[in-house]
């Protein structure tokens, strides 16, 4: 066999002393089934004070809002609505997180609402005096209408800006900077119809903030659009308007592989399997979005980079330290001189180390390939944990049934480490829980669990158990009746009734 | 020597010893051929002429951009290549890391683009990789990119295969090197040398150098980056070794400081991977009275890499500061000497002071410009502190009020200006921020 390729998690405590205790989570799975998402409500507010302290050391003032999309849970959302009510805030994307977040204790005043909304959502927002994160003109426009027509008091609102990447206006650097392009927010070059908007409806929206987020990693092209927002709100302030504070949205990243050697060395070796100079490390030769054009690797590895050196609030940290590319001051400092508020929206980074998802082992058998190959069948299927979803590649830790190598139990196969396909509960070729081939310290049994650290965490998130907490589809059974279609509720149809109740 | 044109100094570049009590290897001649020396300034200029001069000719007096993915040196030969010609040339790059070169490009006439970063919320289905978009632009039709294409074009290897190859062996009288070492960014100039070197006498040994995975040394790639190098073949190597940023700098200032090579750090990464390569073959030479031969290349000079070794080594670079410096004073003597009034006592020292206190506002000049306390003057903290490391800016008969955002560097300052014997400096407690919740007026201008 060849030598393992690990890639273990990063666990800190407490969530390490509970993975400590084998039994405990053992008995929790036996009563309440497998899968299992185990909470740690506890650290999250720990993380916002984390992030909280980055603002302390820049003299910066603001909140640090939950972007709730990251999780649906209702103790950390309750635990966050606990903490000190200038300190943390929520931003919720729908409108059941939005009444969710209320009926967690949130007041409307610490709550900003994003994302695409509706009607509905926008009209709660602005009733409990929520802020609301705009996203063009047209739904400042629409949320205008709203409080004029039901005499609601004026909102206070942030305007989402987009597209940092031309350098037209001051902050040209010389180069061009490309971001991915996003479908929400509006383009700076287009900010003057905002501004318009602003003044013609003052008597229905304040203008408190300008936004934005940019979906990547990379601190570049961070740092140049809050630069470029601290100037704006300048040129707000210009024309009359009042904004306090600039949102600089999520993305501070989580590290999930402990050890950056492991990762390393995994991402070598993927790139070796490719080419074909070594064996796959995946499922039928996956090959990660990489691929072997005449022995040269094309592509980009749809990956999230598993080991970070910096996330999280050592992520904001290093980006309001950095200097900014066209003042060369730091963003902090910028924000600090020019009196402005700092709003983050972390997601991921705010459920860190919060929690685990469990799954017990039902199956194990060797493959074709032989038994350094083994496929190991879960009580869980690819949607509970997303781990494929989301590229993120983390081992999960194994808990014996008898709680450890105590030698009470026969070790299973020699038991030194074994490489093994996670494969999920469905009838469904597709369902691995990783493509990955996943290394474990030796071969499970069944009844034995696997748990997936940090993964109740966030990466349940958009796909497993609906986090963000849109309405699911209903189901409708229809039938054609005496010239009109007639429907009842999926559930309630049986095939001797009609669809109304009256007998056929 | 009399050009017609500058591209005719390209190549020919001197083969220098070095002197054997730096290097401390006894029985193996090692030299180092100055690539630095081209032109342009580095090992670049013969591949991006070569690879440019056709479509250069074709395209002279048109409308046309050159292309390149570059991060330095390739682009920097380009863009002065294009100039030349009448055209532009425009860098795309995900590498552009070190600022003096940013700024050199743009001194020439380039186009930076740099891509995007990874995406945080990824999306596993996504094939809309900026690369691929970029050769999308280039092959779409009507369009007037010229594209070198320097990972993939034999050009880059045959550069070196007719030039650097054959003055080598010319320059040992004929004779092949034992070992021959580069460092691996487009794979050209070691494929290419590697090749003539071989055909002369195939026991020369090749070593290749990469940079360690998780580092960052221009010009060279990591081992995983190599593999998307189109040029790159393995078995050009008989070994591959990977050196770090901090090997780079301590073999550059040994280049810098005890050779006379102005060398940047990729030249410095090459010769600390020679040497500490050639240790053990040197060990094993002993006694056995026969001689070795190793050439590396130095491929470009020291002075656009200030801030990549200021970053990573600023001892280097900074002698100890000289003359008065707030950042000397201990938090115990800030609060011990400095002296802070509040809002509502400074704007009464400010309206009835006799003389009235002048304002001295430390934030950044568009801050100020955007929001600042009527009749402050503007003096930014880094040039504060270039101003009073010789002495007092103030006459000591001017009463002095330093605001700050939040009144903690100004308390600093008024601590520093006070111990160097100004009688009345003051700091405005809480700053700017506590001015302005205090409700008093803020003007901009």
């Amino acid at each position: 066999m060849d030598a393992p390729l690990y890639l273990r998690p990063r666990v800190e405590p407490p969530l390490a002393s509970l993975l400590q205790d084998a039994p405990f989570l053992h008995a929790l799975c036996d009563a309440l089934g497998s899968p299992l998402n185990v909470l740690l409500p506890e650290v999250v507010a720990e993380n916002a004070e984390r992030f909280r302290s980055v603002y302390r050391r820049h003299h910066l003032a603001g909140r640090v809002y939950f972007a709730h999309k990251a999780n649906r849970s209702s103790a950390l959302v309750r635990r966050l609505a606990a903490c000190d009510p200038a300190a943390v805030g929520i931003d919720v994307a729908s409108l059941d997180e939005l009444r969710h977040a209320l009926g967690c204790g949130f007041t409307g005043d610490r709550v900003m609402a994003t994302g695409p909304k509706d009607r509905d959502f926008l009209w709660l927002a602005a009733r409990v005096g929520a802020t609301v994160n705009l996203d063009s003109a047209g739904e400042l426009e629409q949320l205008a209408h709203l409080v004029r027509r039901h005499g609601l008091g004026r909102v206070d609102v942030l305007v989402r800006l987009s597209e940092f990447e031309s350098d037209a206006g001051p902050t040209g650097s010389g180069t061009r900077v490309l971001s991915r392009r996003s479908r929400f927010g509006t383009p700076v070059g287009r900010s003057g119809e905002v501004w318009e908007a602003l003044e013609r409806y003052a008597d229905a929206v304040e203008l408190t903030g300008l936004a934005y987020h940019l979906d990547t990693t990379a601190p570049e092209e961070k740092a140049r659009a809050l630069e470029r927002c601290v100037l704006l709100m300048d040129e707000c302030r210009g024309r009359g308007l009042r904004p306090r504070a600039v949102d600089i949205g999520g993305g501070f990243g989580v590290g999930y592989v402990d050890d950056a050697g492991e990762w390393e060395r995994w991402t070598t070796a993927l790139s070796e399997a490719v080419l074909g100079v070594r064996p796959s490390l995946t499922w039928r030769g996956h090959g990660y979005g990489l691929r072997n054009e005449g022995g040269t690797v094309r592509g980009t590895a749809a990956l999230y980079p598993a080991h970070r050196s910096v996330a999280g609030p050592g992520y904001l940290d290093a980006l309001l330290s950095r200097p900014a590319p066209a003042l060369g001051r730091p963003p902090a400092t910028l924000l600090l001189e020019h009196l402005n508020d700092l709003y983050v929206e972390p997601g991921r980074a705010l459920v860190d180390q919060c929690g685990l998802s469990l799954a017990r082992v039902l199956d194990v058998r060797p493959t074709e390939e032989g038994p350094a190959r083994h496929l190991v069948r879960l009580g869980m299927n690819a949607g509970d944990v997303s781990l494929e979803e989301h590229g993120v590649l983390v081992d999960p830790v194994l808990l014996p049934r008898d709680g450890g190598g105590d030698g009470r139990r026969p070790e299973p196969s020699g038991g030194g480490p074994v490489g093994v396909h996670l494969v999920g509960n469905l009838c469904l070729e597709a369902d691995l829980i990783t493509r990955r081939l996943v290394y474990l310290p030796r071969l499970p049994c069944a009844g034995d669990l696997l748990a997936f650290v940090n993964t109740a965490g966030y990466v349940m998130d958009f796909h497993a158990h609906r986090a963000q907490r849109q309405p699911v589809a209903r189901t409708v059974a229809v039938a054609r009746g005496e010239g009109a279609w007639r429907w009842c509720p999926d559930e309630d149809y049986w095939p001797l009734t009609d669809p109304q109740g009256v007998p056929s | 020597m009399r050009y017609d044109t500058i591209t005719e100094a390209i190549g020919n570049t001197p083969l220098v010893r070095i002197d054997p009590s730096v290097h401390g290897l006894r029985h193996i001649d090692l030299f180092a051929k100055l690539e630095m020396l081209n032109p342009f300034g580095s090992v670049k200029d013969r591949p991006a002429w070569f690879m440019a001069r056709p479509h250069l000719q074709q395209g002279a007096g048109g409308d046309g951009t050159v292309v390149e993915l570059s991060s330095g040196n390739t682009a920097k030969a380009l863009a002065l290549l294009a100039g030349m010609h009448g055209l532009r040339f425009r860098s795309v790059t995900n590498r552009m890391r070190v600022p003096e070169i940013k700024e050199l490009l743009l001194l020439l006439g380039a186009e930076i683009e740099e891509l995007p970063g990874q995406s945080e919320c990824l999306d596993p289905t996504d094939t809309d990789d900026p690369l691929t978009r970029f050769h999308q632009a280039l092959s779409e039709p009507d369009s007037t990119y010229l594209h070198t294409d320097q990972y993939f074009n034999p050009r880059n290897v045959e550069a070196h295969a007719t030039g650097t190859g054959p003055e080598i062996v010319k320059d040992l009288d004929g004779r092949v090197p034992d070992w021959f070492i580069a460092c691996v960014g487009t794979a050209g100039s070691s494929t290419g040398v590697a090749r003539v070197l071989r055909e002369h006498d195939p026991r020369v040994r090749v070593l290749g150098l990469v940079a360690d995975k998780a580092d960052f040394i221009p010009g060279i790639r990591t081992i995983d980056e190599v593999h998307q190098v189109g040029l790159f073949d393995p078995a050009t190597y008989d070994s591959l070794t990977s050196v770090t940023s901090q090997d780079a700098i301590d073999g550059m200032v040994t280049l810098i400081r005890r050779c006379g090579l102005l060398s940047g750090p990729t030249g410095g990464a090459a010769y600390r991977g020679a040497v500490r390569h050639l240790e053990s073959v040197d060990a094993e030479l002993a006694g056995t009275g026969s001689r070795r031969t190793a050439v590396f290349i130095v491929c470009d000079r020291a002075e656009s890499y200030l801030s990549y070794v200021r970053r990573r080594r600023p001892e280097l670079l900074g002698a100890a500061r000289r003359g008065h410096s707030a950042a000397a004073l201990t938090d115990g003597e800030v609060r011990a000497e400095g002296r802070a009034v509040e809002v509502g006592e400074a704007r009464r020292w400010m309206a009835d002071g006799d003389p009235r206190p002048l304002v001295v506002d430390l934030r950044g000049p568009h801050a100020y410009a955007a929001l600042h306390i009527e009749g402050s003057v503007n003096i930014v903290d880094e040039l504060f502190e270039e101003l009073v490391r010789t002495g007092l800016p103030f006459s000591k008969r001017t009463p002095v009020l330093l605001a700050c955002p939040v009144g903690e560097k100004s308390l600093r300052y008024a601590a520093l200006l006070t111990r160097m014997g100004h009688p009345d400096v003051r700091s405005l407690a809480g700053g700017v921020v506590a001015w302005r919740d205090a409700g008093a007026p803020l003007v901009r201008e």
